[in-house]
């Protein structure tokens, strides 16, 4: 292989950017004007949930598992390890849960979105589509973007359950906490305000995730890398795009002053 | 007489026996690839050092960003900054916010850092090295290799992984920097905490023996997540179509297993002694 330098030119940069924001726009139009897709809304969901829920709680188990041991290792210096619960809660409700379950909605449903709708791209299905007079956006773009949040919202809920319960087994069975303790101390500082904000956070993960995905699998090129390569760039946006968000909600959510505490 | 096997039943059990089979096939790849690593090293150096430059710097769309190296340092100025703004918020509520350092000290090199550097490297190398050896695989790139007795494990997989195992010090010393960095602008400048109390905690809780375990964390991670990537990359079929299946697929993978090496690791490394002394 030889390596060669870049080629940086300003619509090459700035194209991808402006077609995403189209796309998004037109989908953002399509929800609110036209009638949704239910079946194919329905089918996708069944279809992101089924490839995401297993990875989903087969991630949470030691990611839960190990944040948890170390927040105990720490407040255990300080004597406190009867505040356990309040760790774990506050740890699974606000970054490991949110965060678990929109790695695997963008590893495992928006790559699988991604390939789908790229194979279908390079097969010339959508071109065959627009001249059947039916807009791939309505059809296809807007149930998937809807499927992945709300398989994202409901995958939150799901993973923190089985943090929760993680983190319960690891404080009193492991490392010697109270369970009743645990139990009680859960809600010193996670309320209504941070499962909303959990919510939030996943949901609108989940949605960007698909809107990454469906435009990386829409503006697939040719050749035999193309939709390998579509489905890395989805992996690596939707990463960089759930981080950001993470922390610009979190951030406001502080300033606002919203939480429980 | 025997009475014949119920349709649903064999063919689960036959599902079953496939699942098996599979992962002794892998197993048997990792085996070949680790084994073929002196190999590697003596006979193909100059596509070691390749893939050393397309693991920092990307190869493809990927370099036009700045490639990985770009990547994981964004992504953990971000998390660098959410971890001040988490602890800020939460240590404020008991008064204590000057604490801050010491929270950043303890749980940016023992949880975030790792997970993030990790997940990081599954997405932009991981991924990119499944979508390029598959490209290579249905487009008989690697028939080729092996009738031009190159043999291709050794040539392909294991230089993946000695560039992989070379590249992530980097990699990781970066990572850890942009996360400090971030954290430090944030508590100092968005929050307003002195810039000498922060220091002085951030100092003294930051211990170096985890410094260390951390990065051995990341380094037998990254050799996980760029074995897995081979694997399914070097195994790709079905068209294009299916090298973007096999993406999906292996980044799903990864994950899981990222994060098991991880928990085990930590359980090992911590596990019964801390090293984190705040009252004695």
């Amino acid at each position: 292989m030889v390596l060669t330098m870049p080629r940086i030119s300003v619509s090459a940069a700035a194209e991808p950017i402006g077609g995403f924001l189209a796309m998004t726009l037109d989908s953002a139009v399509c929800l609110f004007t036209r009638r949704l897709h239910v079946r194919e809304f329905l089918e996708q969901t069944k279809f992101v949930a089924g490839v995401s829920t297993m990875p989903s709680i087969l991630v949470m188990i030691p990611f839960a598992g190990f944040v948890v041991f170390i927040l105990n290792q720490l407040l255990g210096q300080i004597g406190a390890v009867d505040l356990a619960g309040t760790g774990a809660a506050f740890a699974v409700t606000r970054e490991v849960g949110p965060i678990a379950s929109v790695l695997v909605v963008s590893g495992a449903g928006a790559t699988a979105i991604c390939a789908d709708l790229g194979a279908r791209t390079i097969r010339e299905e959508l071109d065959a589509m627009r001249v059947l007079g039916i807009d791939p956006i309505h059809r296809l773009v807007v149930p998937r973007i809807l499927a992945s949040g709300l398989v994202a919202l409901v995958l939150d809920a799901v993973v923190s359950v089985v943090g929760l319960a993680t983190g319960y087994m690891f404080s009193v069975v492991v490392q010697g906490g109270s369970a009743g303790q645990y139990m009680a101390s859960m809600t010193l500082l996670t309320g209504l305000p941070e499962l909303a904000l959990s919510g939030i956070k996943s949901l609108v993960y989940g949605l960007a995730a698909g809107m990454v995905a469906c435009y990386k699998g829409l503006s697939v090129g040719g050749g035999p890398k193309a939709v390998g390569e579509a489905v890395n760039q989805t992996v690596i946006l939707s990463l960089v795009v759930l981080f950001v968000f993470n922390t610009v909600a979190s951030a406001a959510f502080t300033q606002l002053g919203i939480g429980t505490s | 007489m025997i009475e014949p096997t119920p349709p649903h039943t064999r063919r689960y059990a036959d599902a079953q026996l496939e699942n098996i089979d599979r992962l002794g096939d892998q197993l048997l790849f990792y085996g070949k690839a680790y084994g073929s690593i002196p190999r590697a090293l003596v006979r193909y150096k100059r596509e070691v050092v390749t893939q050393i430059a397309a693991i920092t710097f990307g190869s493809g769309a990927l370099a036009a960003v700045g490639g990985s190296a770009a990547v994981v340092g964004f992504i953990n100025v971000m998390t660098g900054t959410e971890v001040t703004t988490q602890g800020y918020a939460s240590l404020t509520n008991v008064g204590i916010e000057v604490l801050t350092g010491l929270f950043v000290a303890f749980i940016s090199v023992r949880i975030v850092v790792p997970v993030v550097a990790a997940v990081a490297l599954v997405a932009t190398v991981g991924a990119g090295i499944t979508a390029e050896l598959g490209a290579r695989r249905i487009s008989d790139e690697i028939d080729a290799l092996e009738v031009m007795a190159i043999p291709p494990i050794p040539y392909l997989v294991a230089t993946r992984i000695v560039a992989g195992l070379a590249a992530i010090t980097p990699l990781y010393a970066l990572a850890l920097l942009m996360s400090w960095l971030a954290s430090w602008l944030a508590a100092t400048s968005l929050y307003g905490l002195s810039a000498g109390a922060y220091a002085h905690y951030f100092t003294t809780f930051l211990i170096p023996s985890d410094v260390l375990v951390s990065y051995v964390e990341v380094v037998v991670m990254s050799v996980v997540i760029v074995s897995i990537h081979c694997y399914y990359g070097f195994h790709a079929s079905g068209g294009p179509a299916g090298v973007g299946v096999a993406v999906g697929r292996s980044v799903r993978l990864s994950l899981i297993l990222v994060l098991i090496t991880l928990f085990a690791l930590t359980l090992v490394l911590y596990g019964n002694s801390s090293t984190l002394h705040i009252t004695r």
